[in-house]
């Protein structure tokens, strides 16, 4: 387990001590792993970063409502079946079932590639925002999580030789069903505490200064303490330290002259007009309302 | 290199995990038993050794909701954190010969006084009386405690509602069952087979035309199936709302049991009554409900509680939906804050509805306060202050 923590941490992705159990987990037991939090979190980083830890390949499946087995287990190429057809028909052959349904003219998608993998490491599958696809879509993917196996009704079961590791994220926007939460692990990933706020922002954007990246997980810990409409998340802070030291801004320092004022970069935190304004008057606050130049940057 | 023990040794997994699944289950956490299969193969696979990685090992395989993860802790903490089952084995050694060691006094029962447990081989409680209101001066039995009625669903003294008895509720929930063949739906992404949709389904169609030798003679056709819009329900229950909470709680029952509908209630705070409203009967599903909201008689915040859901996890369930808000509009919060709540809440929803029982008195014209600041962004204004208001609510969610 510590060998995959320092292995996530190699890939730029700090987990703590629950998230790497979870994942250690999931790939030694081999069952999937379900992981929930607030939007923002980093779920989705989590398994990409896995996949570069273990050094296997990352497929993806978005959710969404309406999504069916068409899109995600497998699909038939009936432009191919249908010039089989007809070349067959001007050759006067024959042509029964057995031959128009084979593998030959069946499209894999992101779940029967998953299964049907053959490299060394199997590949992790993220079946992203599983909370946005609809009832149906949940019991189409039962079998898969239980036994890692597809059915194609015309020409067999196809069962995984290793089993991939599956990693299913939610919103929590709605609640999933208990044949699904059974079949996985679970793991809350919950907002970081500030040291290791701190840390993952000094990963993110190493190009940002020590003293901007501590103002900036200070300011975002306290924003979160506000009642805002959609309260910012890790994703939110790194796109905003980002801007910032885009910027060349050293420190979240009063408005000197001449230079363009903190709050308009604000965007990159508050997603809602009222979030907007309670933020640019939390960041008013002790400041003086905006921000100072780098040491070494040039005056315009 | 420094060889770590490993935790709990010679413990038989099997049945370690299956007695932490038993602590889980009786503090309500239900536990299957693949989640102690899965427990008992994670020990094996990757042991722990330390008392965090086994809380972490054990979290992650036992618990599967989010809900559940604060009681998983006071359960772990109680039996693993205050030395209740240590993990050392001498020290379990220790605490076995303790316990013998200390064998309970023998009791003797209390006799007489209103105990009632006169003749039991074991000690009971004090009998406490229970009192209603403060204490009087004669009173001198110190182990009184007052006791706390139940909020009573007080009937419907000054206000034209008749009395919910079965003939009521039978007519209510006869309504809703005949409104569900015209419930609002709303377009999904799902196709199914439709003659004059305007798809063609590939599938169907090549599978269909292998009984005309692969020539593709009748085409199949789909369009996108309709689903049913979902209902959210917000219910004051204040005091100003205490004539009417008993019939909004039973027009609430029937939605939830009929409709699938999210139904909350709120005062100071926003409490969800969908798991206890959804009873086929009706006098549990209402008592249900009465024990849940516990603060009806604090100052009512609607600003505060449409706020508080919007932010919950169930603002999902808002988007798109028909959303109907029973109060009469007294808030204690300021009327801007409330016409702002009521902005965003009707932003997210497909149609919102007020019900507001003063509205039936004859000169009502909502012109002071949190009534004039919310609406106008709704949809509707319905009195529903009698059965057939109830009625019209009814054909007002299903009114297009």
């Amino acid at each position: 387990m510590e060998g995959l923590r320092r292995r996530l941490d190699e890939a730029g992705y700090l987990a703590d001590a629950g998230l790497s159990t979870a994942m250690a987990l999931a790939v030694a037991l081999g069952l999937p792993l379900l992981l929930e939090g607030e939007p923002g979190v980093g779920k989705t980083e989590a398994a990409k970063a896995l996949a570069r830890a273990q050094g296997s390949s990352l497929i993806r499946l978005q959710c969404y409502e309406g999504l069916a087995a068409s899109e995600a287990l497998y699909e038939w190429n009936y432009q191919r079946q249908l010039l089989a057809i007809r070349a067959a028909e001007s050759r006067h052959e024959r042509l029964a079932d057995d031959d128009l349904f084979t593998e030959e003219f069946l499209q894999e998608r992101p779940i029967l590639r998953a299964v049907r993998a053959a490299t060394t490491v199997p590949p992790v599958l993220l079946i992203d925002e599983i909370d946005r696809a609809d009832d149906e879509f949940e019991a189409l993917l039962l079998e898969f999580l239980g036994e890692a196996s597809v059915t194609v009704p015309e020409i067999g079961t196809f069962h995984a030789t290793r089993r991939p590791t599956v990693v299913l994220t939610s919103n929590r926007s709605r609640e999933l069903h208990d044949a699904l939460r059974r079949r996985c692990l679970y793991h809350w990933i919950s907002f970081p505490d500030p040291e290791r706020v701190a840390a993952i922002l000094r990963r993110r954007v190493p190009q940002a200064g020590e003293a901007v990246v501590a103002s900036v997980s200070a300011f975002v810990g306290r924003v979160r303490g506000l009642d805002l409409e959609k309260a910012p998340g890790m994703a939110e802070a790194i796109d905003w330290l980002s801007a910032l030291s885009a910027l060349g801004v050293a420190a979240l320092a009063p408005a000197e002259p001449g230079w363009p004022d903190l709050g308009l970069t604000l965007g990159a935190l508050a997603k809602t007009p009222d979030d907007l304004d309670s933020v640019r008057d939390a960041l008013a606050e002790p400041l003086g309302g905006g921000c100072g130049p780098a040491a070494d940057a040039p005056r315009r | 290199m420094r060889v770590v023990p490993d935790l709990l040794p010679g413990v038989d997994r099997a049945a370690f995990g299956a007695t932490l699944a038993g602590h889980l289950r009786r503090s309500g956490i239900s536990v299957g038993l693949s989640e102690i299969e899965a427990f008992t193969r994670a020990l094996s696979a990757i042991p722990p050794r330390t008392r965090t990685s086994l809380y972490w090992t054990a979290r992650v395989t036992l618990v599967r909701r989010a809900e559940d993860l604060a009681r998983f802790d006071a359960v772990f903490d109680a039996l693993f954190g205050g030395g209740a089952i240590r993990l050392d084995p001498h020290a379990r050694r220790q605490d076995a010969l303790r316990v013998v060691a200390e064998r309970p006094p023998p009791v003797r029962a209390r006799t007489g006084g209103d105990a009632g447990g006169a003749d039991l081989p074991w000690a009971v409680l004090p009998g406490g009386r229970g009192r209603v209101g403060p204490p009087e001066p004669g009173d001198d039995d110190a182990r009184s405690a007052p006791l706390r009625l139940p909020s009573p669903l007080i009937g419907l003294a000054d206000v034209p509602f008749p009395a919910f008895d079965a003939g009521a509720l039978a007519l209510l929930d006869g309504w809703l069952a005949e409104a569900l063949g015209e419930w609002p739906t709303r377009r999904s992404r799902r196709l199914r087979p439709a003659p004059t949709g305007p798809r063609v389904d590939l599938r169907q169609t090549l599978a269909g035309s292998r009984r005309t030798g692969f020539e593709p003679a009748r085409l199949v056709r789909s369009r996108q199936a309709p689903r049913r819009r979902r209902v959210v329900m917000l219910c004051d229950v204040s005091r100003s709302m205490q004539p009417y909470a008993a019939a909004y709680l039973h027009l609430l029952r029937a939605a939830v049991v009929a409709a699938d509908a999210e139904v909350f209630a709120f005062s100071s705070s926003l409490t969800r009554l969908t798991p206890a409203l959804a009873h086929a009967s009706a006098e549990v599903a209402v008592d249900r409900a009465t024990a849940a909201v516990d603060d009806r008689f604090g100052g009512t915040h609607i600003a505060g509680s449409i706020r508080e859901l919007l932010r919950s996890r169930h603002e999902g369930t808002c988007r798109g939906a028909v959303v109907l808000v029973a109060s009469d509009g007294w808030d204690s919060d300021p009327p801007e804050a409330l016409g702002a709540a009521v902005a965003s809440l009707r932003r997210r929803a497909h149609r919102l509805l007020w019900l507001n029982p003063r509205a039936a008195a004859p000169g009502f014209a909502p012109s002071t306060g949190g009534m004039a600041a919310a609406l106008p962004h709704c949809d509707q204004l319905l009195p529903a202050h009698t059965l057939a208001g109830m009625a019209d609510v009814v054909a007002a969610i299903v009114r297009r």
